[in-house]
């Protein structure tokens, strides 16, 4: 294929940064967002009744991410200091506030009212001033994209969250019980605040509107001219000047005669919304009804209601539009109708809410006092804890208030690729429970935009998305400009508009507010672009053109200027010349030219999902026609992260494509540079690393090749005395031992010293048996440990060996007993290595929290030799667990010499029709025996008609077939088998972490069955389905040994007389029942401990079980 | 009409063709050049210091798999020894030592940093890389490299390669190939491949002799 602009992507990716998306969101909201919010507060007024004042809020400044230790002093801090102290990385808030009397300034003082997290290398970042170079002296991977931030020392993402797209009307139909109803949909937004509008015309025509806050449907006319619009004409020229569009109305109008002007509409609502009320009262609800509830994004003032009926209007227009016929109902999944809200926008929301609990707080407790007035008062009465804890409460549990969960998630940091692909990662707020086939579906509009391949299997399939490498996350533009940009342009005004345009020209939208009309919408939709091409307007603009099939319905052009689009970057075509020549690229390539300058001449565009349906795109710049638009840059870049590290992807089964991109986030590799000083609980990583000798373009691009996840095996397809059916693979024990597929694993494992009220405290010791400490391990578990405390570096550790000797006080005080005589006991709350686990002890750090306590991390690591039952993958979703390490002498060999690291079953072939494996196989032998990398970029990768002769040029065959002998007996193999070169990944699942037998151990203090889970020892369930085949099979003894005997077999008394449970007296030295008395006659039973349990419960309930016991014969 | 002939030979590798042999006896020598022939690798560690950012277990790996100049019959295997020490004696094991500190700048560890108490077991060559150093680092540790089979682990294997190819069954035509790891001489892979061969045959036939002088001592008693 000749399409080379590849340099273009490398270009914009590698200057943008795998996680711009958060990055410019963030940066959008410290610096207008937070101001916005802080402004629609503007002044909190303290009524009191003696010297009533306000505070007037003004600019707000974001100081250096630092904490406040216990001695109130602040320490600068960085990610790293945050990850390792288990800190929060933020920064504090400091608002302007003036105190004003009579409208006099009388003081004027910064105060800090909370902190906001801060994310990492965005513009407050500490480490947005480090250059690239010194990253690693600072303890940083310079790699590290940074988007998330860093809540009590773990990582958290705000993932991008898809919502239909704000102030635009859509429209669409639905059948209800057999009729169709037909709606018009509005999400009007501003920040943090969010309120839908609905349209709907019912069956005999008549339309009413649904509005938040309103219990009662609003009939359209009325709200129209509850808005302000008189007269029956000026309502329905608002709608539409078309006499078939006005027919329509005749219902709508017919059903609220008696309602004639605005003052009866106001009332007509407020009667309806709060019946029963004052009609002072009324009247008041109904009005903030319709400034504040009614279409926010218009304004919530009386003078922006005329603009509201004209906006109403529009969307009647648009719904009887679709009921005549004239146009289609919108596409929900079409990319153009949604947003993706990344942590700018979610934190705005949130922060929103936790400063007007603020303000309210802070209102209530100055009214309250009713001191003197001034700015340390005011300071006294703010509470920093009201906004920094919401706000770290919410990205630390995910929880978003108002049912909003899962919002943040752990960054994922098992490898490079899985923690990039994380942060490209998109959700859908659509419910996972329910089917919602539309809306998982591949859609054309995802075309450069989300990954066609990377999703989760299951219950998220669809909804969770991945952003494809080429696209690029719109921010928000000035509208004002563009609306100015307009009228110079000849835009008429809607006031100036004549009929004859209204109804024959086209309507203009910017960002779904109706500023005027023009008579021809292509022209102007063309002029827009040019003026947008020549750098006049901003590249992020969308201009889309909407006409439709039937030639009555209105034409409509939009332009949008909101963020959170996806926008792809074209190149631009000039009435079919391509613009971007040879020598170009090679300014792009040697960094003389970059993406942006391409944008600023014009040469290239972004476009979002609305204007793409505006284009004629061609793939490859030899399809290119006069009609042509727009040339595609790069095909393969409409893949993700996960897919695109995939060589061939389009010669394998597309679903296999998607496994595989599942599978590469479980993949163990080189994560970081910084191994050493990261102090993540779990993490891996392999000692062998190789960067894949059959590569993809955007390998190199995303740094995947310097933090590779695998190694180039020797593969050999071959059946292998069964030791690799079913997905096992046989692996060379002789490379292993030469170091193939090695790992670490490290866990963390802290201990803090807490200080507790009271004046007591936990301690560091070594916990002695003379010190009267409860729960004492006894003395061998301690042995490793220091004089301090704790364990001592390259310590080898096992299971239950104590790492962190602690001792805390006891957890309630007991009174003094008098003839008790050891004094007051300590708690041995000792970390000790997990049960299943063991390794060497690594690094001990020791630090201070914020609460003031000594904080203690030790990492344990343990090595990981591939072993049987470890699981590995190849790039193309074919995973299989290892079922036998065969020794070299017994591997088959190549006439070479060449023994297979890998030998795979070929049945894993035929039904999966992964042939880009076998692609992998040719071309990474050809690239091992040239000694050079293989480009498998996906559509563009080298042809193996090209590998061929490599092949042949090294005295292989073409076909990637050799002879081989069974290394056992030296016999040759009546066939050829295929050998060549794939890259193997270990992924995470391993025998050491999984691998668990019990004979008798733990039991549940409840219960008294055997605890559940490999961490608790617990056994293994024996459940319905085996106690069936034990019943079906007549085995009583083998049943009532594993239910009873093994399990919860306990002796209890019942009262034979009365049924009830009995017990034995220990002072009367008796057998008791307390119903029957002497008349008792108590006997022992073995029942399941369960059972008794049960018997008890009951009892509490009120309801007497008994249990009648009969002599057995 | 049976025949071997040395097709190619040179330190590193040989080749052979053998004609009229049956299959299973080349096939037991190219198995035995890669799991039977004894050769020296450094097996104990003791780590005095590391400090570099390679964890213990690697770094020792890495010494691990060396390869050794090992002259035939020099030394003993540990459990053969008469010395029945853990530590072994000069006839079992040669101790090795590496002391190396990063004085003033980056610096890569190599094979040839390995001091060997032996003039003749040594690295086979100076430039294997073990581990790079940033200024300050240091390792000191001294090894103990024993004789033992690729059985056991492949840092023991003599060969590389091993191969057996068929040229023509009907006339047991067949060629032997074995590339040496640099330890030993291909030819003395060969020739140790052989003994050993030899010697378990030997020690077969003595099982079977002895077995059989049971019988007939049990029958004579009888």
């Amino acid at each position: 294929m000749e399409n080379n602009y590849w340099p273009i992507i490398y270009d914009l990716l590698q200057r943008e940064g795998i996680a711009r998306q958060h990055l410019t969101s963030y940066n959008e909201f410290i610096e207008y967002g937070l101001q916005s919010i802080i402004d629609e507060v503007g002044e909190i007024e303290i009524e009191n009744a003696e010297y009533p004042y306000k505070i007037r809020l003004g600019r707000v400044k974001l100081q250096q991410p630092g904490v406040m230790e216990l001695d109130g002093s602040i320490t600068r801090t960085t990610p790293l200091e945050a990850r390792l102290r288990n800190i929060t990385y933020s920064s504090p808030i400091m608002l302007e506030c003036e105190v004003v009397e009579d409208n006099k300034i009388i003081e004027l003082k910064y105060i800090h009212i909370g902190d906001l997290p801060v994310m990492v290398k965005s513009n407050i970042c500490v480490l947005n001033s480090i250059p690239e170079n010194n990253l690693l002296e600072n303890g940083e991977d310079p790699r590290d994209p940074g988007g998330y931030f860093i809540i009590n020392g773990s990582e958290k993402v705000i993932i991008g969250l898809e919502d239909l797209s704000y102030n635009k009307i859509i429209v669409g139909k639905e059948e209800v019980s057999g009729s169709i109803v037909y709606s018009a949909k509005i999400y009007s937004s501003i920040v943090g605040y969010r309120a839908k509008l609905e349209l709907i015309m019912k069956k005999d025509g008549d339309i009413v509107a649904k509005i938040p806050n309103s219990p009662v449907d609003i009939p359209l006319i009325v709200l129209m001219r509850a808005l302000g619009l008189e007269s029956d004409k000026d309502i329905a020229d608002a709608i539409s000047v078309k006499t078939e569009i006005q027919d329509e109305l005749e219902t709508s109008f017919e059903n609220v005669q008696d309602i004639t002007n605005t003052r009866e509409a106001i009332a007509y609502i407020s009667k309806r919304i709060a019946p029963g009320m004052l009609e002072e009262f009324q009247i008041r609800r109904a009005e903030t009804l319709l400034d504040w509830s009614l279409l926010p994004h218009l304004g919530k003032n009386v003078e922006n209601r005329i603009e509201k009926a004209l906006f109403i209007g529009e969307a009647a227009c648009k719904l009887i539009e679709l009921k005549l016929g004239w146009i289609e109902q919108d596409d929900k999944d079409h990319y153009g109708n949604k947003v993706i809200k990344f942590a700018g926008h979610m934190l705005a929301d949130l922060f929103r809410t936790a400063f007007r609990n603020l303000v309210r707080d802070m209102k209530y407790q100055l009214e309250r006092s009713g001191q003197k007035r001034g700015i340390n008062t005011v300071m006294a009465a703010v509470r920093p804890g009201i906004i920094t804890d919401k706000l770290n409460n919410a990205i630390a549990t995910g929880n978003w208030g108002r049912g909003r969960v899962g919002v943040t998630q752990l960054l994922d940091r098992t490898n490079y690729l899985s923690t990039i692909s994380h942060l490209r990662r998109i959700q859908s707020p659509l419910s996972r429970s329910q089917p919602n086939f539309e809306a998982r579906e591949l859609h054309p509009t995802h075309f450069g935009r989300i990954c066609p391949s990377e999703t989760p299997e299951g219950a998220n399939c669809g909804l969770v998305k991945n952003l494809a490498l080429s696209a690029v996350i719109s921010v928000s533009v000035h509208t004002a400009e563009i609306i100015e940009k307009l009228y110079e342009l000849g835009v008429i005004h809607i006031n100036d508009a004549s009929n004859e345009i209204k109804a024959n020209g086209c309507k203009i939208f910017v960002d779904g507010r109706l500023i005027g009309f023009t008579a021809d919408g292509v022209s102007l939709a063309n002029k827009l672009r040019f003026l947008r091409r020549n750098n006049k307007i901003h590249p992020h603009t969308s201009i889309a053109y909407s006409q439709y099939n039937n030639p009555n319905a209105t034409k409509r052009l939009y332009i949008n200027c909101n963020a959170g689009r996806i926008l792809r970057p074209l190149i631009v075509l000039n009435n079919g010349k391509n613009p971007i020549d040879d020598k170009m690229l090679e300014k792009i390539i040697k960094k003389n030219l970059s993406w942006e300058d391409l944008l600023e001449m014009g040469m290239i565009e972004l476009i979002d999902a609305n204007e793409e349906e505006n284009c004629y795109i061609a793939l490859s710049p030899s399809q290119i026609t006069e009609k042509h638009t727009h040339l595609e840059i790069f095909p393969s870049a409409i893949l993700g992260v996960a897919a695109s590290l995939i060589p061939y992807p389009e010669h394998n089964q597309s679903p296999r494509n998607t496994y595989e991109s599942a599978m590469a986030k479980q993949s163990l590799g080189f994560s970081t540079p910084v191994m050493n000083f990261n102090s993540y609980v779990r993490q891996h990583f392999m000692v062998y690393p190789q960067v894949p000798l059959v590569n993809t373009k955007a390998l190199s691009l995303l740094g995947l090749n310097d933090r590779p996840t695998g190694q180039n095996c020797i593969v050999a397809v071959l059946s292998y005395e069964c030791y690799n059916i079913e997905d096992a693979i046989v692996v060379n024990k002789s490379s292993v031992e030469r170091g193939l597929a090695r790992s670490f694993f490290y866990r963390v494992y802290e201990g803090e010293a807490k200080q507790y009220p009271g004046g007591m405290k936990d301690n560091f010791e070594i916990p002695s048996v003379d010190d009267n400490i409860r729960g004492f391990r006894g003395e061998r578990v301690y042995r490793l440990l220091e004089s301090d405390g704790v364990v001592m570096s390259e310590a080898v550790v096992e299971g239950g060996d104590i790492l962190i000797g602690r001792t805390s006080p006891p957890r309630f005080i007991e009174e003094y007993k008098e003839f008790e005589t050891r004094g007051p006991y300590r708690r041995d709350t000792s970390i000790g290595v997990r049960p299943s686990e063991n390794g060497v002890v690594d690094s001990v750090i020791m630090t201070q929290s914020t609460d003031g306590g000594k904080l203690y991390k030790v990492r344990v690591r343990d090595m990981r030799i591939p072993e049987i039952g470890d699981k590995f993958a190849s790039r193309h979703g074919q995973k299989g667990v290892i079922g036998m390490l065969m020794k070299q002498e017994d591997m088959p060999y190549t006439e070479d010499g060449i023994v297979p690291d890998v030998i795979i079953n070929p049945h894993a072939f035929p039904s999966r029709m992964t042939v880009g494996q076998f692609m992998e196989s040719l071309t990474g032998k050809a690239a091992a025996l040239a000694g050079r990398f293989v480009d498998g970029t996906a559509f563009v990768g080298e042809k193996s008609e090209d590998i061929k002769p490599i092949l042949e040029r090294y005295g292989f065959k073409h076909t990637g077939k050799e002879i081989m002998y069974d290394g056992r007996t030296g016999k040759k193999f009546p066939v050829d088998v295929f050998i060549g070169v794939v890259y193997y990944q270990k992924l995470h699942h391993m025998v050491a972490d999984k691998i668990h037998a019990r004979a008798r151990g733990q039991v549940q203090m409840l219960t008294k069955q055997p605890t559940e889970g490999r961490a608790r020892g617990g056994g293994l369930r024996f459940g319905e389905m085996e106690r069936d085949c034990l019943i079906a099979y007549g085995a009583s003894m083998v049943l009532k040994d594993r239910l009873l005997e093994e399990s919860d077999k306990s002796d209890i008394l019942v009262c034979e007389r009365c049924g009830l449970l009995a017990y034995y007296d220990m002072k009367q030295r008796k057998y008791t029942c307390r119903i029957c008395g002497d008349k008792a006659k108590v006997s022992p039973i073995i029942v399941a401990y369960a059972f008794k349990l049960l018997l008890q419960e009951m009892l509490s309930l009120n309801i007497a079980p008994r249990v009648i016991i009969k002599d057995k014969v | 009409m049976r025949s071997v002939d040395i097709i190619k030979e040179s330190d590193e590798s040989i080749s052979l063709r053998f004609l009229g042999f049956p299959r299973q006896y080349i096939n037991t020598l190219r198995r035995f050049a890669l799991n039977e022939v004894p050769i020296m690798a450094v097996d104990d560690v003791v780590l005095h210091y590391n400090s570099s950012p390679m964890h213990d277990e690697i770094l020792v790996h890495r010494i691990g798999l060396i390869p050794l100049k090992t002259e035939i019959g020099r030394f003993v295997s540990a459990d053969e020894c008469s010395c029945k020490s853990n530590l072994g004696c000069s006839k079992c094991r040669v101790m090795i030592y590496l002391d190396v500190e990063a004085k003033d700048k980056t610096r890569q560890v190599l094979s040839s940093d390995i001091v060997s108490e032996d003039d003749i077991v040594k690295p086979i060559s100076p430039n294997i890389p073990i581990v790079i150093l940033a200024k300050g680092q240091k390792i000191k540790l001294e090894g103990y490299a024993r004789l033992g089979s690729g059985k056991m682990h492949a840092k023991w294997q003599a060969a590389t390669v091993s191969v057996l190819k068929e040229v023509d069954t009907s006339k047991d035509e067949y060629i032997l190939n074995i590339e040496s790891v640099g330890s030993l001489t291909s030819r003395e892979i060969l020739l140790e491949s052989v003994r050993i061969l030899v010697e378990k045959l030997k020690s077969f036939e003595n099982s079977i002799n002895k077995l059989r002088e049971e019988k007939e001592y049990a029958k004579s008693t009888m």
